[in-house]
């Protein structure tokens, strides 16, 4: 999960990504920002995160994200 | 038959809601499903034969998806971790198989149908300027009602099936009643399978709520298409066929009021479908939220035509984001040039990918073709500009949630919109780039001053009540732009007040509305998509 929060600080530093709820919501994380945090999630996590995940429930929140990357890791 | 049409308003759908509310509960989707097909067949005839194909592919390759990925849910059962990666991944080559012969079978029929002609037209021209002394035959074909919004709804089925995001159905008459329902199959809202699939199939009693609701948006639906639609629509077609008459200012006017015309079209017919939608208990997805008020084109399409741009989005967008290529240049992007245009290499290649696919779904011309690179220009231009724009309000202290600056950004978006209509509409693009530059460099007030804009078939009267009705909707985009739900609102009121405002909507359509001899109604103009 730490690994995950600088993950998404190097994407961008200003949110507080332990208490937000709304990343995508609230316009905080864009597609760009998607397409980053997959690309580094990926190398980072071993995993594949296929498009069909790519869901607002998924991203809207750090424990969301950290949820989906800890369910790809099981599913191996 | 189509949705604005007397036969279908007071004959068509009153006799399928008095007959599926008959039916007991089981048998009432044969009645939708009886009643799609014969408003299919009302418009193309036999061609509901590529309607019975795409629904019988839509069904098999379903059901084979699903088969092997049963097979391999069983044999990883017995894997050892090891395995398991293999499997996958022998698999995933088994169904990508099954993925590609549904999408090339329907992707071959929409282009056969709908592309051919274009095709041969620039292959022959090519052959032309090469000095090659062959010519093909170019083929016509009549295209079905609705293929470019049913083949869409069939391709998502597939691939959410293929992805494991829903499970193939067995029920072929669900199936065929969730690219077929007969209010949505001529100009979407294009539907996935989750959302209205299961309440389609359920057969819910026409409620009081739902029937009340539901007549309320099919006649603001009907105030949009008959009082605006109808009433401008000779001035439209005086000025886009004889644009070289007229001067810049009347460019300006037939290209604003063309898009005033677009979106009170469609969003109007949406408005009559989700009406129809609301009477048989279907939710259908909403396909605008107040377009015009967006502060870039990038926003523009998240509220216009709503469906269309998440399914390119999900099913183009972010494959192409996250193929193995596209990871590899986000990721070395970030490292070379950072973390905002990183991303930005691989997007762009997506973006380009979408916009073609947005221009050549709306039709087959280099018009439209132009019309999708022009947005993805505008929307990849202000990408790039995003972060100098916020450095230069940083530094002039601009607050961008300032009421002033979101208005000029408002207006700034709907004059690029305005323009990219213009060459939408337009007679092929060089009448667009004539148009266009018509009115840029021969821009005058004269012939809006002088009078000749009102004997262009709309008079000083019908731009007032094209005025007044605008107005209205104005106000009520700006309530639901501020989260007011004006239907609940109205529905809380006293009996009186409500069915008054109920008959004054129903006079102004019947008293403003452009009806009657001489009067040429436009049908649903997204339609011909």
């Amino acid at each position: 999960m730490e690994r995950l929060i600088e993950i998404l600080e190097e994407i961008d530093d200003g949110v507080d990504y332990e208490n937000c709820t709304t990343l995508i919501d609230d316009g905080i994380l864009d597609s760009l920002a998607i397409i980053s945090l997959v690309a580094e999630i990926e190398e980072e996590f071993d995993v594949q995160i296929p498009t069909v995940e790519i869901v607002p429930a998924n991203f809207n929140s750090a424990k969301a994200i950290w949820n989906l990357v800890v369910r790809l890791q099981e599913e191996g | 038959m189509t949705y604005t049409k007397p036969i279908f308003l007071v004959l068509f759908l009153p006799l399928v809601v008095i007959a599926y509310n008959l039916i007991p509960q089981k048998h009432r989707w044969k009645v939708l499903l009886l009643a799609s097909y014969a408003f299919f067949w009302s418009i193309s005839g036999k061609l509901l034969v590529y309607l019975l194909v795409t629904t019988g592919l839509m069904y098999v390759c379903g059901l084979w998806l699903n088969k092997k990925q049963n097979e391999r849910n069983e044999e990883l059962k017995n894997a050892e971790k090891a395995q398991k990666k293999i499997i996958k991944q022998k698999y995933v080559k088994k169904q990508r198989v099954i993925l590609v012969i549904n999408s090339l079978i329907l992707l071959g029929m929409i282009v056969v149908l709908k592309y051919s002609k274009f095709l041969g037209t620039n292959i022959n021209s090519l052959f032309q300027i090469m000095n090659l002394p062959i010519q093909m035959p170019i083929p016509s074909f009549i295209m079905p009602i609705g293929i470019s919004f049913y083949t869409l709804q069939a391709i998502s089925y597939i691939i959410d099936v293929y992805k494991e995001k829903i499970k193939a159905d067995r029920n072929i008459g669900r199936l065929a009643l969730f690219i077929s329902f007969f209010p949505q199959i001529m100009e979407g809202p294009i539907c996935r399978y989750e959302e209205t699939a299961n309440s389609l199939y359920e057969g819910k009693k026409t409620t009081y709520k739902g029937l009340t609701f539901g007549i309320q948006r099919i006649l603001f639906g009907l105030m949009k298409k008959i009082i605006i639609v109808d009433r401008i629509n000779p001035l439209i077609l005086e000025i886009f066929n004889n644009y070289s008459n007229y001067d810049g200012g009347i460019m300006a006017v037939g290209m604003i009021l063309y898009t005033l015309q677009l979106y009170m079209d469609f969003s109007g017919v949406m408005d009559i479908v989700i009406g129809i939608g609301e009477i048989f208990g279907v939710k259908m997805p909403e396909n605008f939220r107040q377009p015009f008020f967006s502060k870039t084109i990038a926003e523009f399409w998240t509220r216009w035509h709503i469906t269309l741009g998440a399914w390119f989005r999900d099913y183009i967008y972010y494959p192409v984001c996250l193929t193995d290529k596209c990871k590899k240049l986000t990721s070395w992007g970030r490292k070379k040039i950072g973390n905002y245009y990183g991303p930005l290499l691989a997007s762009s290649i997506a973006l380009f990918c979408v916009w073609i696919c947005n221009g050549l779904w709306h039709g087959s011309a280099w018009s439209y073709i132009f019309f999708g690179m022009y947005h993805f220009v505008l929307i990849l231009l202000g990408r790039i500009i995003e972060p100098l724009v916020k450095k230069i309000n940083n530094k002039l202290h601009i607050d961008n949630k300032n009421f002033l600056y979101i208005i000029m950004q408002m207006v700034r978006t709907t004059i690029l919109v305005f323009i990219g209509e213009l060459f939408f509409r337009a007679k092929g693009l060089k009448a667009g780039i004539d148009m266009f530059t018509n009115m840029v460099s021969n821009f005058s007030l004269e012939q809006i001053t002088n009078g000749t804009v009102l004997k262009l078939g709309v008079d000083i009267h019908d731009f007032i009540i094209i005025a007044i009705t605008v107005l209205v909707i104005f106000v009520i985009s700006v309530l639901k732009e501020r989260g007011i739900s004006i239907r609940e609102s109205i529905s809380k009121k006293n009996v009186v007040l409500r069915w008054s405002l109920y008959y004054m909507l129903i006079i102004a359509i019947i008293v403003f509305g452009s009806y009657g001899l001489g009067i040429v109604p436009l049908d649903p103009m997204y339609a011909n998509f």
